[in-house]
């Protein structure tokens, strides 16, 4: 299994406009409104206790920039990130640009200028803990109760990535493991995709390569594995050109919903 | 300070020496020259000298405290003493001479440090087994009983593992790395040697760690979470188990590489290569081993500053740590890493920066109080951590703010709950302290592989650490994390013996992550870390 297997084809082809492209090329500050780019992260040193940075990015398009902190992965400075993310009526005094709410954000390999800004009097935001976190291993965990039918989980990943994402998948995983062992299933189906088909988005093509789908799905198989479901109840498939679906983010963000990998767990 | 205050704190003082079941506080001007170890509780007699022998009769006692620089270091027996004749732990079972203990005394926290080395040779001329040339020396094939063929152990602590190249998993099974490896010096010649390098017959990497304490392993062993969120998976599984139809999840705690992941396969490993036993080892010798070595807990149980580590409401020393539980995960809020010394904080009234002292009872709160702001620096302080793979690239960012406990996060150990492999820059150039005396190994990813994400595609490095084991090159210069407890005890620091000091330990940090600490500050942190 390779964690990153993915991570030299992801095609990125530069164009020389892209305008038009763009579904970030609007101005419309209204909330609601779908901006997707690409650009180099700001890191804004603002200091609200641990994990409080700031992480800004500039929408080429229209120069507006935004606040993408909320996302469930932050950039790295140096390195160019996809953004994709629903403008919203937040204030802007945590951080100093319009709020992306909900927002997801992809490290891609190309290299950017590393920018570091100082806090410049905006407070940041103090972290929050997710509402709901992996327990500590020593709490017992309670099967979930019958009925026991056919179950579906899904997990989302970033651009071009296979890794299960900290303080999200995790969660996922282990209900789908106790549910298999609860409900004694016969069969988890694991069926991987990429999102092969070609994204426009800041004047490159950002495409995933077919061969994530199946690191995708392997890195979720061999996850199950870790967690106690037997390994010839496991049943592996990958696929191309998926649909998008609604249940990320009740479908705001429909082309990160493609880089997914469903399971099926099956009594 | 007023006359009630100070005779209440010499008060406690006295009660806390007088009530102190384990620990023998000494005097500081009686601390390197006292040559016998002080024994609390068992009556068992004590060894001739500081450095436990290997082989031979006798008892280890339930509680074993020796003078050190600063105080004095504790190791708890916790399920009583035991006889060391045949013992596993204590009989050389190879044919080197070599037990566990011998890289494993008590006065060095359960480590060995450089400077227990050192008085081992002067006082056997470079004879005791200690310096078997198999890892003991720079390498082996250099001419024996010379102190320059055992100047990394002797200056620096550190113990040559040879590692197979290309890698190879504990079951065996051949890893094709991600990157390619090359020597671009080797001051030892032990890489480039044509028996022991990487062009002999059985190709190895020479590195060069530090042993780690054979104590506190219950913080080393348990599990904290499933997941290890520096790789997204969940924990590797032990299929190597006595039972092996049930694989039970391991820590990843428990070497610099984490190439070995159980007690179990670890005390083999020792065995066959540092004890150069062929075979098999006994049952009962090996259960003997991991049966000892999980009793013991060890902390510095007194400071020739703060008095006994009990005194004035602190919960430092070995016997609070036999008794917590592991694996739990500090809150910077709610229950931060070294509450144990929170009762020394200075009352508000009180607090002002630490002056001349007036008198032995003015000098002890004012060391307290410093660990105490040490203990609060570690767990609060906040500074941006950039360019530190398994930390910036796992999905919290690059740079993310945090402080020391972000990574050292397990209460009463400092070890970190999930698998603590992060490259802090202690192996890979150019952050790594100069070591010229270390070899140099260029690794270069492969171009169908992922490169690090901080340092590319070519890496030189004096130790691939975690890479070794993974083939990886997200991985090259990860090193796992390690208990603080006792670290006093056991310079040198750092897997590679790249600091002689804790304050060097301390003055990396400050350069590697901008911490700009004040003169003040770093004194705290490090009198923090002298009392654990």
């Amino acid at each position: 299994m390779r964690t990153h297997a993915s991570w030299l084809v992801l095609f990125l082809v530069l164009h020389s406009g892209g305008a038009a492209h763009a579904q970030s090329s609007a101005s419309n500050p209204s909330a609601g409104v779908l901006r997707t780019f690409v650009a180099c992260p700001i890191y804004r040193d603002t200091d609200a206790g641990r994990k409080s940075g700031c992480w800004l990015a500039d929408d080429p398009s229209s120069g507006i920039r935004y606040d993408i902190t909320l996302g469930p992965v932050k950039p790295q400075v140096g390195r160019a990130v996809l953004v994709e993310g629903i403008t919203s009526a937040e204030p802007t005094t945590p951080c100093g640009g319009r709020v992306l709410t909900p927002v997801r954000t992809a490290v891609l390999p190309e290299p950017c200028a590393r920018t570091i800004v100082p806090a410049d009097a905006y407070p940041g935001r103090p972290y929050k803990s997710p509402r709901e976190q992996l327990r500590p291993a020593s709490e017992p965990r309670t099967l979930p109760p019958p009925p026991y039918d056919t179950r579906v989980f899904t997990i989302y990943f970033e651009l071009g990535r296979d890794f299960l994402i900290y303080q999200y998948a995790e969660l996922i995983l282990e209900k789908i493991s106790l549910y298999a062992k609860a409900s004694q299933a016969k069969l988890v189906q694991i069926d991987g995709f990429a999102a092969t088909a070609p994204l426009w988005v800041s004047a490159r093509t950002l495409r995933e390569p077919a061969s994530l789908a199946e690191a995708r799905a392997n890195m979720v198989a061999e996850a199950l594995r870790r967690l106690g479901v037997p390994s010839d109840c496991l049943r592996v498939a990958w696929h191309s050109t998926p649909q998008p679906t609604h249940d990320l983010e009740s479908g705001q963000l429909p082309e990160a919903s493609k880089r997914r990998v469903v399971i099926t767990v099956k009594p | 300070m007023p006359v009630l205050r100070r005779l209440t704190v010499q008060h406690a003082l006295l009660v806390a020496l007088i009530g102190c079941d384990h620990a023998t506080v000494v005097a500081p001007d009686a601390q390197r020259t006292t040559r016998t170890p002080s024994v609390a509780d068992s009556g068992a007699a004590p060894p001739a000298t500081r450095i436990w022998p290997t082989g031979g009769s006798g008892t280890f006692p339930s509680s074993v405290s020796y003078a050190t620089d600063l105080g004095t270091i504790t190791t708890l027996n916790v399920s009583g003493p035991i006889e060391t004749g045949l013992h596993g732990f204590f009989s050389p079972l190879g044919s080197n001479g070599r037990a566990c203990i011998t890289c494993h005394q008590p006065a060095d926290g359960m480590s060995i440090s450089s400077r227990s080395a050192s008085q081992l040779w002067e006082e056997t001329h470079g004879e005791h087994p200690l310096f078997a040339m198999i890892d003991g020396a720079n390498c082996p094939n250099l001419p024996a009983r010379e102190r320059s063929s055992h100047s990394l152990l002797l200056e620096r602590g550190l113990f040559r593992i040879a590692l197979p190249w290309p890698p190879m998993a504990a079951d065996g099974t051949p890893i094709e790395p991600e990157f390619t490896l090359e020597v671009i010096r080797d001051p030892a010649g032990c890489n480039l040697d044509a028996t022991h390098g990487l062009l002999s017959a059985q190709p190895r990497v020479s590195v060069y760690r530090r042993p780690r304490p054979a104590a506190n392993l219950k913080y080393a062993t348990e599990i904290g979470f499933s997941f290890d969120p520096k790789n997204g998976l969940p924990l590797v599984l032990d299929h190597d188990a006595r039972s092996p139809n049930n694989p039970t999840p391991t820590s990843g705690n428990l070497l610099a590489d984490a190439r070995l992941r159980t007690l179990s396969a670890q005390a083999v490993d020792a065995l066959r290569y540092h004890a150069d036993l062929a075979g098999e080892p006994n049952p009962t010798q090996l259960q003997q081993i991991l049966d000892f070595e999980t009793q013991l807990y060890t902390a510095q149980s007194s400071d020739s500053r703060a008095g006994v580590l009990t005194g004035a409401g602190a919960q430092g020393g070995p016997e609070a740590l036999a008794k917590a539980p592991a694996a739990r995960l500090q809150s910077s809020t709610a229950k931060p890493i070294w509450g144990e010394f929170a009762a020394w904080k200075l009352k508000e009234k009180d607090d002002h920066p630490p002056a001349p002292a007036n008198g032995p009872v003015d000098a002890q709160r004012d060391f307290r109080s410093s660990v105490a702001r040490g203990a609060t620096l570690f767990a609060t302080r906040q500074f941006l951590i950039s360019d530190s793979t398994g930390i910036n690239d796992t999905g919290f960012g690059n740079p993310v703010r945090n402080s020391c406990a972000f990574c050292h996060n397990m209460l009463h150990a400092g070890l970190d709950v999930a698998p603590g492999q992060v490259d802090l820059g202690t192996t890979n150039i150019p952050l790594a302290n100069p070591l010229p005396d270390l070899p140099v190994f260029r690794l270069t990813c492969h171009l169908t592989a992922p490169p690090h994400p901080f340092l590319g595609r070519v890496i030189d490095t004096h130790d691939p650490g975690y890479a070794l084991t993974t083939g990886k090159c997200i991985d090259i210069g990860k090193i796992t994390a390690q208990s603080l407890r006792g670290i006093a005890a056991r310079a040198p620091y750092f897997s590679n013996g790249s600091a002689q000091t804790l304050a060097e330990v301390i003055d990396f940090y400050d350069r590697r992550y901008a911490l700009q600490l004040t003169d003040q500050e770093k004194l705290d942190l490090q009198h923090l870390l002298e009392v654990l």
